[in-house]
């Protein structure tokens, strides 16, 4: 949640704001769902704004999945109809382009399909404005420019500053979505509106397959002797119990510890 | 690299060719064959090299006579100084954009690099690895993971390249673009900057990056789709975001790593503008996404002495459900079933018995620390490292070593006030 | 005489302003959601669920029930005959005795209850209901001195204007509480709508030895999804909050309750009754919710309840164990209320609390609550070469599973009840991967869509083969198959896995070998006694197995919840105690060495309380490890 003070002052200015939003997936049953980093855009962009911001889809409307985002208490999904393969940017941008929205809001990379992250750096691109990439929250909105902050490795943040309109991604990191709610979800409407979105060329002939194992690269044994390298290579996988120390000092045992945590690298 | 005798076809190539520009070097490197013991061994059967055929030659131009190439083990190299790969004069480029968090080479830049190499090679013509390397940088050996040449900039008509100016690095590529035109432009698909960079300049070329790729090679490139769940095979594109171990790291040779010349573009205004970082307390970040967790449980006593340990290590605070459940720590930093599940590098656990509700939210992290008095519980058999100890001694002795070390300086950056640090647990 | 024109106007005035009052009432209830009762017959079964089905519940007190007996019973007595004797001026000196003989057994009842309220117990709310047997005996002790006077039987010397104008008032005051406040909501109105409460009971099943434990189904095209505001309760629930005569005998039992969680059973009721009325908190007199004040809660018909009245967190705290329903002498029905009101939470306003969103989450993604692979979910038993009965088409015994199939000490529970199939030959097959959650969970945290989808799809897969009877060693799921999934047609013999061994050794299939093992206790999960009303199996496979149950005080239908039903270890709304440690402590007291249980959610829920305690022990494990095992080839 935004702290107490600066929610408010965000209240008092109406933003506009859309969202897009995608058919999501679970990673292990494969069910449709609302996409997680999807539903975490449309969070932030109901924490901006005291007006309702719009989402927006392109593909079928008819996709039952889409109403999880309804049921995080907005009345109305956009749908751009199109089929699946389309190229989804043009329709988008000319779509947001005709909208004066202040902010748009998506996900990093989608749940389905090529899941490339490309498309709101593209849908930016067309509409000629900035993309932040990876946002947690948006600070403040003051005189036509946004404080966001973004996501860095291991919980760090950083503050940027970036004029309105713009485009913005949304990591995971950020304010998990509200509940779906069943009732609104069935209630609100998902109004679709047919768009001249063409068929993805480039992707055309490539082809898709399920996702094949990729080898783990080994820790590489250097040095020490073929004996020792010998035993590296086929220690036990970790998991199947590890190394206990009983014998020694509390010194020892605490060196121990700080050992290995040098090693992994948490401590510098 | 793995102890397997592994064929390299172009050190077979180059040492079966003795005009080859990298014969004198990669033979030179043969000369004292080191035995694993570390033994100086000379082979008196080894003074030649063996055909593809398997016939064995006379090496005439050897310098000292006992030069031989085996049957190619790379893991057998020993020399201090490896062969130096030269690219004279390099009809096309090979671009890899590197990260360099904290302005060193990760291993996702070697991999980057290494893969950049391998493009390079299967080109018919010679291509040079062209190196990016903006920011502060402060690797010095560029050439030693892959670079034949290089593009090093700290600045741009003095705006630093620090920090987030993903504007003015596009506009350095574009001028590389524009002098060089690489045949490849390669990213790591990374967190660090890569993946935002390479996703703009591939918008910019009107080129579909291919990314998170994982096995690419000069004419198809297979890409891990969303969730994880889907191999996109494709013709390799020009742009690539590449995922982490997309190719093996340079480890024979040295490259040379030599600067090239570069007209600045003119200068861009920015848009995004770089506020700093956000000093981010590591006992204050969620759990869900710290890196490093010290747990406390039911087998610590003294509280503040574990605040105290968790602050010198910089690790992030983490309990089991009775150390909050007692009141010594907040809700939200229960870990385990009802709690949190986290997905930390390194879990330190101490006086946690490890009881299944606690062992399902640690279920994600890759190596688990524990400190417990009872070497029978199921937290030490979960545990990668164990050791059977009272907390309260090895925290005193912990923060004695840490003393020592002198570590814990405090982050620099803008504070932050209570509400935006719970905004960011 | 004064007595002759004012004992009929004082006596019809009352009852003429209880009449109004009434009707009120009646309307407030009314403006509930419309739900079909058969009148006729509810009011004729009325008097026997009155004598026999509550006096059932109430008997477990003998001295309330004895004083119940003389107070009420004397009362509508005496009142009768004053309405035919004062009132319409019946004069027949029968009549006369017979109003003294009432008044005088009303005038003993109301002696027994003043005492009892000389120290009142904390679950007994004070307030008015302190007056309550002031008002008695003023009333009864009026209508006796002026019947007396009335009919001429007392020395007439006696009997002066100051007297009679007395006993006038006397009597004008007892009948404001008996009568007026009847109809208007002081104490007697339990009288009124705890008769109309049992004719038109939401759950008749119940009387005459019956039992309705499931929870009934949600339409799910309703334009409100669960109960927002009191008129969206049906109508004779808000007619049974009405009943409830804050006896606090639901609070005595409520496990959430002694473990500080913010719940009160019966001052969840009396909000409710607040709700339906219109009003605050500020008049109720007994204990609160533990860590809430008194008096800040306000509401009204039209308002939602959980803006002010009754907070989220209290609802979120139920274990929907039933002991409060179980011990409501008003047969009240607590759970389903706290149910609807859940409902709400969940399906229109999307605020499941705690890891509760993750666990329906998981269930509308993957059919489990852990959000595990549902294609994994046979692994557990990739050893044990269990039939499927998609490969065997039929089978006497359909094994249900359950998610323990997910959980490595349920799976311990499930391995070992295979074991003692097997060595029984029972003829049985399982599910596998097509088995999905039973929804109790997901219809307990207020998600009856998802419960209604994972229902209707087991529906469909059972009904595909052929089994006489389904086993499960979940009472969770034994509950859902049995009691929830008919109203989805879904009908069929379940039996829980203690019934089931009980029957293998009644019938000698098993080969036992006791072993010693100390002092045991036998925990009751609650979705199998009081959901089901199964005590004795269990205690029977002990006994079979030599072992003496050392029972703790709360066993059987008294049974202290786990405190892992409903949802509430998932929603974990905190309280000073865990229920689970509270549980353990009764065992304790009882020095048990074991826990015997029949449910794998009680055993993970009683290991989880610290070391050392107890070992706990499914009723399939300690079967399986008394097994004679034959060597086989
Ligand atoms: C439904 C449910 C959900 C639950 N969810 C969670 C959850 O999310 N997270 C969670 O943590 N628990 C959860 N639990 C509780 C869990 O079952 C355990 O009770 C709890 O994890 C035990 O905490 P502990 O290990 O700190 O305490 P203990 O079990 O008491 O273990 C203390 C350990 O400390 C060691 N020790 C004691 N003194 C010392 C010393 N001086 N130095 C070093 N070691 C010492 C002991 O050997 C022991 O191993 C849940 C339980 C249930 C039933
Ligand atoms: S069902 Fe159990 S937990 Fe819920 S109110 Fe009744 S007694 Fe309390
Ligand atoms: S709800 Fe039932 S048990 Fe509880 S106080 Fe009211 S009448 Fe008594």
């Amino acid at each position: 949640m935004l702290p107490e003070s600066r929610s408010k002052t965000m209240a008092s200015q109406a933003m506009k704001i859309a969202a897009l939003v995608s058919v999501g997936q679970h990673p292990l049953s494969r069910r449709e769902r609302r996409a997680d980093q999807d539903a975490r855009a449309v969070e932030l962009a109901l924490s901006l704004s005291p007006e309702l911001p719009s989402l927006i889809h392109v593909g079928s409307a008819r996709n039952e999945s889409l109403r999880a985002y309804l049921g995080m208490g907005l009345n109305n999904l956009k749908v751009l109809n199109a089929d699946q393969d389309v190229d989804a940017v043009p329709a988008l941008a000319s779509y947001l382009g005709e909208q004066a929205l202040d902010i748009v809001l998506t996900g990093v990379r989608a749940e389905c399909g090529e899941g490339s992250g490309l498309l709101p750096y593209a849908v930016a691109d067309q509409l000629g404005w900035p993309i932040v990439p990876r946002i947690v929250s948006v600070v403040s909105i003051a005189g036509g420019y946004a404080e966001v902050w973004q996501a860095l490795p291991r919980g760090q943040r950083r503050a940027l500053r970036v004029p309105l309109p713009f485009v913005a991604s949304v990591d995971p990191a950020a304010e998990p979505a509200r509940q779906s709610a069943f009732g609104p979800a069935q209630r609100g409407s998902i109004d679709s509106r047919p768009c001249a979105a063409e068929p993805d060329q480039a992707r055309a002939n490539w082809q898709q397959h399920p996702a094949k194992p990729r080898p783990k690269r080994l820790a590489v044994a250097k040095g020490g002797t073929a004996a020792e390298r010998m035993k590296a290579a086929t220690a036990k996988p970790q998991g199947q119990g590890g190394q206990v120390i009983t014998e020694g000092t509390d010194r020892e045992k605490a060196e121990a510890i700080l050992a290995r945590l040098v090693a992994e690298g948490v401590v510098r | 690299m793995s102890l397997r005798i592994r064929r390299n076809p172009r050190l077979e190539r180059i040492r079966r060719n003795r005009l080859h520009p990298e014969y004198e070097s990669l033979m030179a490197a043969r000369v004292s064959a080191i035995g694993p013991t570390g033994l100086r061994r000379i082979n008196p059967h080894q003074t030649g090299f063996v055909m593809v055929q398997g016939r064995k030659r006379l090496n005439r131009l050897n310098p000292d006579g006992v030069g031989f190439a085996g049957a190619g083990q790379p893991g057998r190299v020993q020399a201090k100084e490896k062969p130096l790969h030269r690219v004279a004069d390099p009809l096309g480029y090979v671009a890899a954009v590197l990260d360099l968090p904290g302005g060193r080479l990760s291993s996702h830049d070697r991999d980057v690099l290494g893969l950049a190499q391998q493009l390079a090679q299967a080109k018919d013509e010679p291509h040079a690895v062209l190196a990016i390397a903006l920011g502060d940088v402060r690797e010095t050996d560029l050439g030693g993971a892959g670079a034949d040449r290089v593009i090093q900039l700290n600045q741009l008509h003095n705006e630093p390249l620090t920090g987030y100016c993903p504007e003015l690095k596009r506009a350095i590529l574009n001028a590389t673009e524009q002098h060089y035109q690489p045949a490849f432009w390669l990213f790591p698909d990374s967190i660090d900057g890569g993946a935002d960079l390479g996703s703009r300049w591939a918008v910019q070329l009107g080129e579909r990056a291919a990314v998170q790729a994982w096995q690419v090679s000069k004419e198809t490139t297979v890409c891990r789709g969303g969730s994880q769940l889907t191999d996109w095979h494709r013709p390799t594109p020009r742009v690539l975001l590449l995922a982490p171990e997309c190719g093996a790291p340079v480890e024979e040779l040295r490259h040379e790593a030599l600067p090239l010349e570069l007209t600045l573009p003119e200068p861009v205004s920015v848009t995004i503008e770089d506020l700093g970082p956000v000093s981010v307390d590591p006992s204050q970040i969620a759990l869900s996404e710290a890196e490093f967790i010290l747990a406390a449980g039911n087998g610590v006593r003294n509280w503040d002495q574990f605040h105290q340990v968790a602050t010198v290590l910089g690790a992030t605070e983490g309990a089991s459900r009775v150390a909050v459940d007692d009141g010594y720590m907040p809700r939200h930093r229960q870990v385990g079933a009802s709690g949190t599940w986290v997905s930390a590098w390194v879990y330190l656990a101490v006086g946690i018995s490890g009881a299944i509700q606690h062992l399902q939210g640690i279920g994600q992290c890759e190596t688990v620390i524990a400190i417990n008095l009872d070497a029978g519980c199921d937290m030490v058999r979960r545990a990668d490292l164990t050791v059977i100890a009272d907390s309260e001694a090895v925290f005193a002795e912990l923060l004695n070593l840490m003393n020592e070390r002198q570590t814990g300086i405090a982050p620099q950056g803008v504070t932050v006030h209570e509400g935006e640090a719970r905004h960011v647990a | 005489m004064l007595t002759d024109w004012l004992l009929p106007i004082l006596l019809f005035g009352a009852l003429a302003l209880m009449l109004i009052g009434a009707t009120r009432r009646v309307l407030a209830w009314r403006a509930g959601r419309n739900e079909p009762v058969a009148v006729v017959a509810g009011l004729m079964a009325m008097p026997r669920r009155y004598l026999v089905d509550l006096h059932h519940v109430v008997q477990r007190d003998r001295f309330i029930a004895n004083t119940h007996v003389a107070t009420a019973g004397g009362f509508v007595a005496a009142l009768a005959l004053a309405l035919l004797v004062h009132g319409f001026g019946v004069d027949s000196s029968i009549l006369n005795g017979l109003i003294l003989l009432s008044a005088a057994g009303m005038f003993v009842g109301a002696c027994c209850i003043a005492w009892r309220r000389r120290n009142p117990p904390g679950r007994l709310s004070r307030g008015p209901w302190m007056r309550l047997p002031k008002s008695l005996l003023v009333f009864s002790t009026s209508l006796f001195l002026i019947t007396l006077m009335t009919a001429d039987w007392f020395p007439a010397g006696l009997v002066g204007w100051v007297f009679s104008g007395l006993l006038l008032i006397g009597l004008a005051l007892g009948l404001a509480e008996m009568l007026v406040g009847m109809g208007w909501g002081g104490p007697m109105k339990h009288a009124f709508a705890g008769a109309l409460h049992l004719a038109f009971h939401r759950r008749p099943q119940r009387f005459g030895g019956g039992r309705s434990t499931g929870l009934k189904p949600l339409n799910l095209t309703d334009s409100t999804l669960g109960v927002a505001k009191p008129t969206d309760f049906a109508w004779n629930q808000l007619l049974g909050f009405d009943a409830c005569v804050q006896c606090g005998r639901c609070e005595a039992v409520c496990p959430a309750f002694a473990a500080g969680q913010p719940l009160n059973p019966k001052k969840l009721i009396q909000d409710m009754v607040v709700g339906l009325s219109g009003g605050t908190d500020a008049g109720y007199h007994g204990s609160a919710y533990p860590g809430k004040p008194v008096g800040e809660a306000k509401g009204n018909p039209g308002q939602v309840i959980v803006d002010g009245l009754v907070s989220a967190e209290t609802l979120w705290s139920c274990t929907t164990c039933r002991a409060c329903v179980e011990e409501c002498p008003m047969m009240i029905e607590h759970v389903d209320a706290i149910v609807d009101m859940r409902r709400f939470l969940t399906q229109e306003r999307g605020e499941t609390p705690g890891a509760g969103v993750q666990v329906l989450d998981n269930l509308i993604a993957t059919d489990n609550p852990g959000g595990l692979d549902p294609a994994r979910r046979f692994d557990w038993a990739a050893d044990l070469e269990l039939p499927l009965i998609a490969d065997v088409g039929k089978a006497d015994v359909l094994f249900w599973i359950s998610d323990g199939a997910f959980d490595q000490r349920s799976q311990r529970i499930l391995r070992a009840f295979v074991a003692v199939m097997r060595a029984a030959n029972v003829d049985f097959a399982v599910l596998g991967n097509d088995e999905c959650d039973s929804g109790d969970v997901a219809r307990r945290l207020g998600d009856d869509a998802t419960f209604q989808r994972l229902a209707r799809h087991n529906i469909e897969v059972l009904g595909r083969y052929e089994f006489n009877r389904i086993v499960t060693t979940d009472p969770h799921a034994f509950h859902v198959l049995a009691n929830e999934y008919g109203d989805f047609g879904g009908h069929y013999r379940v039996q829980h896995h203690s019934m089931f061994i009980n029957e293998l050794m009644e019938q000698g299939q098993l080969n036992l070998q006791p072993k010693a093992l100390g002092r045991v206790t036998y925990h009751d999960p609650c979705y199998l006694g009081r959901y089901n009303g199964e005590y004795e199996s269990p205690r029977s496979v002990l006994s079979t197995l030599g072992i003496e149950v050392q029972e703790m005080t709360r066993s059987g239908y008294r049974s202290r919840c786990c405190g892992g039903g409903g949802g509430a270890p998932i929603t974990d709304i905190p309280g000073e105690y865990r229920i689970a440690d509270m549980r353990v402590d009764d065992a304790r007291a009882v020095e048990a060495e074991t826990i015997a249980v029949a449910c794998q959610q009680c055993t993970a829920m009683l290991e989880g309380v610290v070391e050392p305690r107890p070992q706990i022990k499914d009723l399939a494990e300690l079967v399986s490890e008394a097994l004679v095992t034959e060597a086989r080839a």
